[in-house]
């Protein structure tokens, strides 16, 4: 089931490699976002690689987590917020009217800043994606699915016991690896992770990270941080926001290092921020 | 540093602690006050509880007994059966007045067997000793088993209001002398039946289960159809009120988008909350039955009535379970590609179920409660005298409900209503504790840690 998931992508962005003749996962192209007068992001443009870790960096408000969440329209949600400009996955205009967001965010996963694992037992937490989207015909593929996305969590060897048990009675690393692998579970092709963090002690931190490495070899992830060093370590890309402009992006190890924007520096020096 | 003299600084040439700062005192003296001021108010509280309690199990646990005379009764077949086949049905023809002087002779002949002196000329005077419903009493019996006619058989016979409520002490020489029906004799004879043992007071299940009677037979009123009356009526608001009010609440706070219509719905919830009662009940009249012709004094209209009145009762609170279920949960699976509908149903939902039923729950213990809507759709309380035939006819024969009941009974002029409606509220309580007691049991049974 994991290798079988692990090949379909893999000939998925072979395939869109040839027809797109570029390995981009997302294309963002002149993005704006306006919560009511308020205009939170302003015309960015950004391509995101697939099987890469992605960082959004920033200090708060610039804009980084509405960015995100454009790319799975969870803005939608939110009634006064409007999105102008085209988010492309795999070549598809995600705002497209025909889209509908429910199958979009089945391939566009996320993973919040808060754990927020639902107060059903652990199993009932990973499998809840797969049932919804029909990705399963019987109790056993459904519970490899469950072993397979918690083993990529890293989460398997202290959950296999305690399956039946609620997702809520965990600690907060372990919580937070549910929810990547409840996310997993649905077999996204992008992970968005919105400072997932920021709620956890420094060793679960380290586990987090340790996973996203790991996520990469599958997944195209894209993760929003405040933490500068957290980007250094888990990103191969890193995109630098400021007062809802994307100011600069490239590798990660060239926006640390040699920064070409004056606020970049600023920012990576603790100048602004 | 000695205990008399306290220094103005500490060593470190600060103000010392030990030192009371005036401002400091008045802000402890304002706490002390407040407590004092809370506990006070608790203790107000439960004293005048405990004084309700009391007055209502004093006033009313007398109306769950009732008294009745040990009395031999002879069943003479030439008056009870001419036919003499033992047929029920050719024995229904002897009305209750056939059955009144068999009662009157038993009367005189145990005071006569019993050596208690016939202070009466007239043997129906005595027989004021009995309830009005005695005679019907020892019929009932008597169809229902024909092999006691020819017998002298011992019935319990229903003493009248006034000698059971001499017997609970709520009348007394001078106060029976003021009534039209008994005298002091009639005490007398009281006495002297209860010195020889023929005088029992027991448990009354016909109370709990019975119905209403007229204004002269106090003794054989009860809360039975009433109550039934409000069974159904609850029926009716939850089939009706609890679907619609919560399906109303998960619309307007999850689907419903934020415009003036929907702001204008809302304020039209609140303000309907707080309309008094009886408005609902002279809208159901002039909605209900005036214009859709539903019958007068049947539950389903009043059940009709109570819904109005309960669903923004049910909605307000249902709302606010909602909106209190933490958006992580609802961002965890939009994100995951739940649809708004699942989100909905298997995540919000039962997260705000526990809420939700409270809501639903005081609402219809309020309902349950409510007379004056009722008494305008002429669900008085005379009215449930008669058990409806079966389930169905019980949502439309003419019925009360039990505060209607005890509304009644409180404006009889006979004390021994007041007494049963007394007993009425117990009923009542009882009632209501059982179905908070069930509101728990659900709460508990939702409740879950997030």
């Amino acid at each position: 089931m994991d290798a079988m998931a692990h090949t379909d992508q893999i000939s998925m962005s072979q395939s869109e490699t040839l027809t797109e003749a570029s390995d981009n996962k997302i294309a963002a192209r002149s993005v704006d976002v306006f919560y009511g007068k308020n205009h939170a992001i302003k015309n960015v443009d950004v391509d995101i690689d697939d099987k890469t870790v992605t960082a959004f960096i920033g200090p708060s408000g610039c804009g980084k987590s509405t960015f995100l969440r454009c790319l799975n329209r969870m803005n939608d949600t939110i009634d006064i917020a409007r999105v102008e400009g085209d988010i492309l996955l795999d070549g598809e205009d995600i705002y497209d009217k025909r889209v509908d967001p429910v199958q979009l965010r089945a391939r566009v996963g996320m993973v919040f800043q808060k754990p927020n694992p639902f107060p059903k037992s652990i199993y009932d937490n990973v499998a809840y994606g797969p049932r919804i989207h029909g990705l399963t015909r019987n109790k056993s593929e459904l519970d490899d699915i469950v072993e397979a996305s918690l083993r990529r969590a890293a989460l398997w060897d202290e959950a296999k016991d305690r399956l039946k048990e609620s997702g809520t009675g965990m600690s907060g690393g372990q919580q937070q690896r549910l929810c990547i692998a409840r996310a997993v579970a649905t077999q996204p092709e992008v992970l968005l992770m919105d400072e997932p963090c920021s709620a956890l002690d420094p060793i679960a931190t380290a586990q987090i990270e340790e996973l996203i490495d790991e996520l990469r070899q599958n997944f195209c992830v894209v993760i929003v941080t405040h933490s500068m060093q957290q980007a250094a370590r888990v990103s191969q890309k890193t995109a630098f926001f400021h007062l809802g402009e994307m100011v600069e992006y490239g590798d990660t190890e060239k926006i640390f290092n040699s920064p070409e924007d004056k606020r970049t520096e600023s920012y990576i020096t603790g100048r602004i921020g | 540093m000695s205990d008399t003299t306290v220094p103005l600084e500490s060593q470190t040439g600060h103000r010392s602690l030990l030192l009371p700062d005036e401002k400091l005192k008045k802000r402890r003296r304002s706490e002390t006050w407040f407590k004092m001021l809370g506990l006070g108010a608790v203790i107000t509280g439960l004293f005048f509880l405990v004084i309700l309690i009391a007055s209502i199990v004093y006033n009313g646990v007398p109306a769950f007994t009732q008294t009745y005379l040990t009395i031999p009764v002879t069943l003479p077949a030439e008056k009870l059966d001419k036919v003499g086949n033992r047929n029920p049905s050719d024995m229904r023809k002897v009305s209750t007045f056939g059955y009144k002087p068999l009662l009157e002779q038993a009367l005189i002949d145990t005071l006569a067997d019993r050596g208690i002196e016939m202070p009466f000329d007239d043997a129906g005077i005595l027989a004021d000793l009995l309830s009005d419903g005695a005679a019907a009493g020892v019929r009932r019996q008597v169809l229902d088993n024909p092999d006691l006619v020819g017998q002298t058989v011992e019935f319990d016979l229903l003493a009248s209001s006034r000698i059971d409520g001499y017997y609970k002490g709520r009348v007394d020489r001078a106060s029976v002398n003021r009534g039209m029906v008994l005298t002091s004799v009639h005490l007398d004879v009281a006495d002297a039946l209860k010195e020889e043992g023929l005088v029992e007071r027991r448990f009354n299940l016909d109370f709990i289960i019975g119905a209403d009677a007229s204004d002269n037979r106090p003794e054989q009123a009860g809360v039975g159809v009433a109550l039934l009356g409000s069974l159904f009526m609850i029926l009716v608001v939850v089939a009706l009120a609890v679907p619609i009010g919560v399906a109303a609440a998960i619309y307007l706070e999850e689907f419903a988008p934020q415009n003036r219509f929907t702001d204008l719905i809302e304020v039209n919830i609140s303000n309907l909350a707080a309309v008094p009662s009886i408005v609902f009940g002279i809208l159901g009249l002039a909605a209900f039955i005036q214009f859709a012709n539903l019958p007068q004094s049947a539950p389903l209209v009043g059940g009709l009535v109570l819904t109005l009145m309960s669903l923004p009762q049910i909605i307000i609170p249902a709302r606010a379970a909602l909106k209190a279920v933490p958006p992580s949960i609802r961002q965890a699976a939009l994100g995951i590609g739940a649809s708004r509908n699942q989100m909905v149903f298997q995540h919000v939902l039962p997260l705000a179920m526990p809420g939700i039923l409270t809501g639903v729950i005081i609402s219809l213990a309020q309902a349950l409660g409510e007379t004056a809507p009722l008494l305008l759709i002429g669900m008085v309380g005379y009215i449930a005298s008669n058990y409806p035939d079966g389930f169905l006819d019980g949502f439309v024969s003419p019925n009360s409900a039990l505060p209607a009941q005890i509304y009644e009974w409180s404006k009889r002029a006979d004390p021994a209503f007041y007494e049963r409606a007394w007993g009425g509220i117990i009923v009542l309580l009882v009632f209501m504790l059982a179905v908070n007691i069930l509101a728990v049991v659900l709460r508990r049974r939702f409740e879950r840690r997030w």
